[in-house]
């Protein structure tokens, strides 16, 4: 009775399956004929004997059925048949074939590519040892909190509190002791992606970037280097030392050219000489995140050297937190348990290593899962995905309906066939088997293209958010998932959206059956199942439509946004200063100097630099404290800052208000001021003349406002404009890269060669990093609107497309089945318009039911994308009348083809039509 | 001979496999064994002995080979493997206590109870 010997008999009796039915035929003829003799021996003659044998035997074809089925062929058989049997219907309507399969390859394919995306965000996880075991540790910050000074990504929480995964490296240490004394965590370690580097190798120069790590982030991980050796311990034993890099099996190919002999090889890291001792295996994505791998991953210990920031080494600074700190969970602890015991450590550590203020509140410690890296934090980010598969799953609805309904119609129109069936024995259940093996076949078709197409689109949307300048390697791996996923979609589809028409074909009385398709020449109405499909189909478009003309919409109001600066003609780029060739001060008198040079250079009307590029999603804040008023009680006194050059508001065209700008006076050694724009006049000077007053930054600096500029933008277009004050990069210098922003009138392919000549005349080594424009920086912090427009439009479109289908086909299949009735009327003296409104007035009707419906559906679904939208509410009046008035075009465009058809029918011809 | 009975449900299978085990049959041996050590009392529809040996062999109990009969004609021969001995048994075993169960059940008079 074993699973596998029923199984090997069954394949041999497929695989030889004339031998078998030979051999049936003739064990059962050797029994027939032996019993005839044994007859013939009792006294019958031969004919007598064989006839009565043959009855004995009882019906031969109902027994070789018996032998079949025990072999567990006749499903087999019946399958076939079923297959051929769908197979010759197709060649026969080849339209109603494609039209189905067309449909649902476009609806499964946007539902591969949409899931490929998700996938990515939702699914993936670390490619490291037992990736569900990691934690990632986090931290919740109140307005007044003991850490100021946060570098890294950090999100808003609704309760207003920030939310972020950065610590400090002292604190880091810290709890790695208290949980090495009393373990209720695996080992600690941790990473930090800094910014990218310049990386030299035999004197070709790249960007790279790279991922810092503690000694034992291998070890724990649990990742062993593909080729040569990962970081050990003792590799970030001592600050400033540890000179190793393990490289990205991706940077291996890019620059190395996958030769073993990279092991052992010194490059230079933003100058720095690092010696490459290993390799790792390709799908290893660092810690971080799981969608692409940083370059170059180095010990933390070369912190020091490679990226100094400030005056002291970022591992002895106890202020600036940055860190990420990750650990595998113990096994017989509870999460709970550890984020307790680990909140207690970290209390005790801020207090030993931090000054807290009396009103400071402690951050919330929490212990978050890794499995997916950093991107636990970051819930913001999944909802644009649950607003994409959503609405991709309506499109695949609507492609299904198409299915549905050509399904209905076909199964109307084979009424008498089945009938006839039924008439000779078949079994319900039999029929709708066969009508269910054909809609099984169409969905696994449409599933099958739709999953090329899919695989023909999977680097569309990777492509999409991409910026020119700085190409991210999204990862958009196409395996095993995402095809299960697709097929388990076809099938799902053809069952669902089969199971209906089956069930209908097989509903009617073999009776009427039989006598009913022949004389029809009043209209009956065969319940309303094709109708209600379209009106379905009509409200799904209105939906869908509707959905992209709001993405549309938001995304022109965000490029209309008023931002406050002219970005027409300004071209940016970065250049860093390497510590190990100038150190502070001497960076400052570095950028002082190409900006001199670049100013000088034709074309260029005037040139500035700043800390952060404007509109680039990056901000930097300090305290804002003015020094003749008291302490505001509540609330914080911060603003936004910039470190910007002499010639920013004039290079930008941001109007000054009050006062001045910065001059030529205002050096290096002179007393260091500020511009302030007018949220903080507003904000802090109320009814007050700002000029000349003083206010104290962060370090207790104090600055005298000369001036007062026009509000600007600074992170982002969806911002409203917080206080921002600017100050000269010469006075502060906190960084030693910065953004050149240079406004000219000439074509950038022009002006660039003389840019990059100009710096190289100070410094050979010094490249011009990521070169854009301000508008194609702009354009970059909306990429994922741009994205969600462009697949909202394209869903539209699509929905459109399928609902013009739907209608032009229910249309023409009713135009088709009341021909008899039309020309009756025709006959009876109704006119050619006359018949032509009769069957428009159908499709108008569908089209405003389904408009309806859509609207009523936009009201309940569009609050869900209301935070994604910019400039307009959820239910847009013009949006929604915009997206009712296409679709009723396109309704009765669809619908006109067939009732053009009707009033040219010839009566005769009609009367005569069966 | 007396009156023919007819085959109980589900005991085909046991006959087959009894019939076998006694030594390799083709399926027209296998009918006369049966009618044979029955004492010709059993009824047995001749061509449902065929589906029968189909689903068995199938179930791995018995396995097939062709080969000459008496009257030096091919036929397929049906032997009984280990698996189908091991079924046999299990088999014999419940129909014997079937019987017993039976037996008792049908002997109880009113007084016993």
């Amino acid at each position: 009775m074993s699973l596998p010997t029923r199984l090997r008999s069954f394949v041999r009796s497929l695989v030889h399956r004339s031998t078998l039915e030979n051999e049936m035929k003739s064990e059962v003829w050797f029994h027939v004929e032996s019993r005839a003799a044994d007859l013939e021996a009792a006294g019958l003659t031969r004919s007598q004997a064989l006839r009565q044998a043959k009855v004995e035997f009882g019906p031969v074809a109902t027994h070789t059925d018996g032998m079949r089925q025990a072999l567990g062929l006749r499903w087999f058989d019946e399958l076939r048949g079923d297959l051929l049997y769908s197979a010759r219907m197709f060649r026969r309507t080849p339209g109603f074939a494609l039209v189905a399969i067309a449909s649902l390859a476009l609806g499964i394919g946007a539902n591969t590519v949409i899931f490929t995306l998700a996938k990515g965000v939702l699914l993936d996880r670390l490619a490291v040892r037992k990736p569900g075991e990691l934690r990632l540790f986090a931290i919740l910050l109140d307005k007044k909190s003991p850490v100021h000074s946060v570098w890294g990504s950090f999100f808003r929480n609704p309760d207003g509190r920030t939310y972020t995964s950065s610590f400090s490296y002292p604190a880091y240490q810290l709890l790695r002791q208290q949980n090495q004394a009393h373990p209720v965590i695996g080992d600690l370690f941790a990473f930090k992606d800094p910014r990218r580097m310049t990386i030299s190798v035999d004197g070709h120069a790249d960007v790279v970037s790279p991922e810092v790590v503690s000694g034992n982030y291998y070890e724990q991980l649990g990742v062993h280097a593909s080729l040569g050796r990962a970081i050990k311990p003792s590799d970030d034993a001592v600050p400033g030392a540890g000179a190793v890099a393990v490289i990205s099996d991706g940077l291996w190919s890019r620059m190395f050219g996958r030769s073993p002999l990279v092991i052992g090889k010194t490059i230079e890291l933003n100058l720095i000489p690092v010696t490459i001792v290993g390799v790792n295996p390709p799908d290893f994505t660092g810690a971080a995140i799981v969608q692409s791998s940083p370059d170059v991953f180095l010990p933390l210990s070369m912190q020091p050297v490679l990226f100094p920031t400030g005056k002291a080494s970022l591992l002895s600074n106890k202020d600036n937190w940055w860190l990420q700190v990750m650990a595998r969970t113990k096994p017989g602890v509870k999460d709970s348990e550890a984020r307790a015991a680990i909140s207690v450590w970290l209390e005790q550590d801020i207090r030993a290593t931090m000054k807290v203020g009396k009103d400071d509140q402690m951050p919330t410690f929490v212990l978050s899962d890794g499995s997916q890296g950093m991107a636990s934090l970051n819930r913001t980010f999944k909802q644009p995905i649950f607003v994409l598969l959503a609405m991709t799953a309506l499109v695949l609805l609507l492609a299904s309906a198409n299915l549905a309904n050509l399904l209905l119609a076909r199964s109307s129109s084979r009424q008498r066939e089945l009938a006839v069936r039924m008439a000779l024995g078949a079994t319900r259940a039999r029929v709708m088997r066969q009508v269910l093996t054909e809609s099984l076949l169409l969905s696994s078709l449409g599933g099958t293209a739709g999953l090329m197409l899919g695989y023909l689109c999977r680097s569309a949307i990777p492509h999409l958010l991409t910026s020119a300048w700085d190409p991210t390697k999204l990862n958009t791996r196409f395996d095993l998932k995402i095809f299960a996923f697709t097929a388990a979609l076809s099938i799902l589809t053809g069952v669902l959206f089969g199971i209906g028409p089956a069930w209908k074909a097989t509903r009617t009385e073999v009776n009427t059956g039989l006598k009913e398709s022949s004389a029809a020449s009043t209209r009956r109405r065969k319940g309303l199942a094709g109708p209600a499909l379209v009106v379905f189909q009509v409200a799904l478009s209105m939906l869908l439509v509707a959905g992209g003309g709001l993405f549309a919409r938001t995304l022109v109001n965000l490029s209309k946004a008023e931002i406050g600066f002219d970005p027409s003609g300004i071209l940016l780029f970065d250049v860093q200063a390497p510590e190990a060739r100038y150190p502070k001060p001497r960076d400052i008198t570095l950028h002082a100097r190409i900006e001199e040079q670049i100013a000088a250079v034709p074309g260029v009307q005037s040139v500035t630099l700043t800390q952060l590029p404007m509109l680039a999603s990056s901000m930097s804040n300090t305290d804002f404290v003015p020094t003749d008023q008291p302490k505001p009680a509540e609330g914080t006194a911060v603003a936004n800052v910039n470190e910007v050059g002499r010639t920013f508001f004039s290079t930008f065209r941001i109007p000054i208000l009050y006062g001045r700008g910065f001059g030529a006076t205002d050096t290096t050694t002179s007393p260091a001021v500020a511009v302030v724009n007018e949220a903080i006049v507003k904000r802090f000077y109320p009814n007050q003349n700002p000029i000349g007053r003083t206010f104290k930054g962060d370090n207790d600096k104090v600055y005298q406002i000369v001036g007062v500029s026009r509000d600007s933008k600074y992170t982002d277009l969806r911002e409203t404009i917080d206080p921002t004050f600017y100050i000269l990069y010469n006075q502060s210098a906190e960084d030693s890269e910065m953004t050149y922003a240079v406004k000219t009138s000439i074509p950038t392919t022009d002006l660039l060669p003389r840019l990059r000549a100009a710096v190289q005349l100070i410094d050979r080594d010094l490249p011009l990093r990521d070169i854009r424009t301000q508008q194609e920086q702009i354009d970059a912090t909306i990429s994922q609107e741009r994205l969600f427009a462009t697949l909202t439009g394209a869903f539209g479109l699509l929905a459109l497309t399928l609902a013009c289908i739907g209608i032009y086909g229910i249309m023409a299949y009713d135009v088709a089945r009341r021909t008899n009735e039309i020309g009756v009327r025709m006959a009876l003296g109704a006119r050619a318009g006359m018949v032509l409104r009769m069957i428009l007035r159908e499709s108008i009707w569908m089209a405003v039911a389904g408009i309806a419906l859509g609207v009523a559906g936009a009201f309940g679904l569009t609050r869900f994308v209301s935070t994604m939208l910019y400039g307009l509410k959820a239910m847009d009046a013009a949006t929604m009348i915009g997206a009712a008035a296409v679709l009723f075009v396109v309704a009765i465009a669809a619908g006109y083809g067939p009732a053009r058809r009707a009033s040219r029918i010839d009566p005769i011809v009609a009367l005569r039509h069966e | 001979m007396g009156k023919q009975v007819d085959l109980l449900q589900g005991t085909l299978d046991l006959l087959i496999l009894k019939a076998v085990s006694l030594g390799p049959l083709h399926g027209y041996g296998v009918l006369l064994r049966i009618q044979q050590i029955s004492g010709e009392q059993l009824e047995i529809q001749q061509g449902s002995l065929y589906p029968a040996l189909y689903r068995l062999e199938h179930q791995g109990w018995i396995a097939s080979e062709w080969g000459e009969s008496d009257n030096n004609r091919k036929a397929k021969f049906y032997s009984l493997t280990d698996t189908g001995k091991k079924q046999l048994r299990s088999e014999e075993d419940r129909w014997n206590r079937m019987a017993a169960v039976m037996a008792t059940i049908l002997k109880t008079t009113s007084e016993e109870i």
